[in-house]
């Protein structure tokens, strides 16, 4: 980049953006590409350890509460994201809730990888007859907005957790298929899968060896940017009334018992949202950060 | 271009055979049997088999989805369990309040992203292009549900500007009072999904301005409103392809924005049946939600072809 001062003018005028950024500009930039992937990797890391470690984190139990402490605001001494109708301490039952939201936005995904991943390498790598009929039947899932396709599988299954993560299992599985299909095609037309085939390997031992090894990046990368739609979808089947029954704590759940107190008691009603949107947000920052450092490394 | 449109017109048949298919067999796993609901609890085994066969339960399943389909091709989609009435008198009138509210949505969302993603790709190293691109990246992750409650918050319980609830006041009606309700649910609508359609605007317009025809045009002194207009037919191929999947997404995420807002869609339809256990209900809203996806798809390929040329000859 030149720092020279336009020739004339016109050229000014006509190209503006080949003015020099700022040095603000340029930082707030290498702050939002690669701080925010480690932020973002930290903020997830402590959400999904201080879950997990709910009993001994939390300072109250998530599902008795106390009357006297009713509708506490957020900053409250004792309940710091305030308690709800039943006062219940809000910081509990968001880290006690956390566990089977989070549940229901990894496991979807990791399922729908194994599922379509091994269904997308089939079709990918034999083609023909079976990539026709693999793919093709996938393709019907397209059809659907995909929330929509899982409340209706979740509303015909009936309403619990499993029940949740098996209509986002449906959802994400061709999607993945689709990546792990075009992959395998890829790595199929290769000379060392013709020269292992030559010299009479077996189809399983190519996939294992050679087309798993080589797809399996890509895959990863795509399946992790799923991650957070699926957290998203997950607790919005949640919000819907289709996952756990009260008085479980749930993040999506949590958000639709409170969107009745938001005339009375509006700042807490938005905890479990702001939550289930930094998850999501992490995610998608840290996954983002993987597939351009995927993309730098070919 | 005619022919175009035909061709895609067959290519719907197979896929919406299998959107049938999928609502079928949707009904087909909720567990239990169906027979129950139906029968009194001491009903004998001679008066089970009786209302089976009755309902065509006793037939093998292919049986049983040809002739469901022969009833919803006549536009028969079955009785409500709970209210006792046709769904698609349920149905029809909820769809037109659910299209309003997307078809707005879709509207506000594309020249949202276009205008977003055409600034941040002209001007890359820009403060606001930063700022843009944070906040679309941000809004991949949000949660429509969430974002209608904080704008319930603020704009309805805090501001105390716009109604929380419904499409029209009691006694109101008028075009005014509409477009007032339909003010944040078009808003939380519009928040969730303008990122990933902002994102794909600004790369494709950045591919484009670095290509060599482009160049050659600036080269010639030709004024930059004018360029942009060469920018924008060659990108808007792609665009309006993103922009067909979104509207997926936005019928889809319907469900809970009108869920939030009470707004009489079908979205709220479908909520309150899923409480109820009115599956016929449920089924039927989620295929008219994903046959108006398909032709809202078709519509988007016949635009795409029109300004794509190339397009026409698959």
């Amino acid at each position: 980049m030149s720092t020279h001062a336009p020739v004339s003018a016109d050229v000014a005028i006509v190209r503006p953006a080949r003015r020099e950024p700022s040095a603000w500009t340029l930082a707030l930039q290498a702050l939002i590409r690669r701080k925010a992937a480690l932020a973002a990797l930290i903020v997830l890391l402590a959400i999904v350890l201080s879950c997990l470690l709910a009993p001994l984190l939390s300072p109250y139990d998530p599902v008795e509460g106390q009357v006297r402490d009713r509708l506490l605001p957020v900053g409250s001494a004792g309940h710091w994201l305030g308690t709800d109708e039943q006062g219940r301490d809000l910081l509990s039952r968001m880290l006690y809730g956390g566990r089977l939201s989070l549940l229901s936005g990894f496991a979807p995904v990791v399922l729908a990888t194994v599922i379509g991943g091994a269904l997308g390498i089939a079709a990918g790598y034999f083609g023909g007859l079976a990539n026709t009929i693999i793919m093709r039947s996938l393709d019907v899932v397209f059809s659907f907005p995909a929330i929509l396709l899982a409340i209706g599988i979740s509303a015909a299954l009936g309403p619990g957790i499993v029940n949740i993560i098996i209509s986002a299992t449906v959802v994400f599985v061709p999607p993945i298929a689709r990546i792990a299909e075009s992959a395998t095609k890829e790595v199929a037309k290769e000379e060392y899968i013709e020269a292992a085939k030559s010299s009479g390997a077996d189809s399983g031992l190519i996939i294992r060896a050679h087309v798993l090894r080589n797809v399996f990046g890509k895959l990863f990368v795509f399946s992790t940017s799923q991650i957070g739609g699926c957290l998203v979808i997950a607790s919005g089947l949640s919000f819907l009334g289709l996952g756990v029954a009260p008085p479980t704590p749930e993040w999506g759940f949590m958000l639709n018992n409170l969107k009745q107190l938001i005339f009375i008691h509006p700042v807490v009603t938005v905890v479990p949202g702001l939550f289930i949107f930094l998850t999501s947000l992490s995610v998608n920052l840290v996954s983002d950060a993987l597939s351009d450092a995927f993309d730098a490394k070919r | 271009m005619g022919s175009f449109i035909w061709k895609r017109l067959l290519l719907m048949i197979p896929t919406l055979l299998g959107v049938t298919i999928v609502v079928f067999l949707m009904l087909k796993i909720v567990p239990g049997d169906p027979v129950n609901a139906l029968v009194p609890t001491d009903a004998t085994e001679a008066e089970r088999e009786a209302v089976r066969a009755r309902l065509g339960l006793d037939q093998p399943i292919f049986v049983q989805y040809a002739n469901w389909l022969a009833r919803v091709v006549r536009g028969d989609l079955g009785d409500s369990l709970v209210r006792r009435l046709p769904v698609a008198d349920l149905l029809l009138p909820a769809l037109q309040n659910t299209l309003l509210l997307a078809i707005t949505a879709a509207i506000v969302s594309f020249a949202v992203a276009l205008a977003v993603g055409v600034y941040s790709a002209y001007y890359p190293k820009s403060s606001l292009a930063a700022t843009f691109n944070a906040l679309s990246l941000a809004g991949i992750g949000l949660p429509n549900f969430w974002v209608a409650l904080i704008l319930i918050g603020v704009f309805s319980v805090a501001l105390g500007w716009l109604p929380s609830a419904g499409m029209k006041s009691a006694g109101g009606g008028s075009f005014a009072d509409i477009i007032r309700h339909l003010i944040l649910p078009v808003a939380a609508t519009v928040l969730s999904t303008v990122g990933v359609m902002t994102r794909m605007v600004r790369s494709t317009v950045s591919g484009i301005l670095q290509q060599d025809h482009i160049f050659v045009l600036r080269a010639k002194g030709i004024s930059p409103t004018k360029v942009l207009l060469h920018v924008l037919r060659n990108g808007m191929p792609t665009i309006l392809n993103v922009a067909g999947l979104q509207f997926g997404y936005l019928l889809g995420g319907s469900v809970l924005v009108e869920t939030v807002f009470s707004w009489p869609g079908v979205g709220q339809v479908i909520y309150q049946t899923i409480g109820q256990r009115d599956f016929p209900v449920v089924q039927a809203g989620v295929l008219i939600i994903a046959i108006a996806f398909v032709g809202i798809n078709l519509i988007v390929d016949a635009a795409h072809a029109a300004l794509d040329p190339r397009v026409r000859r698959v």
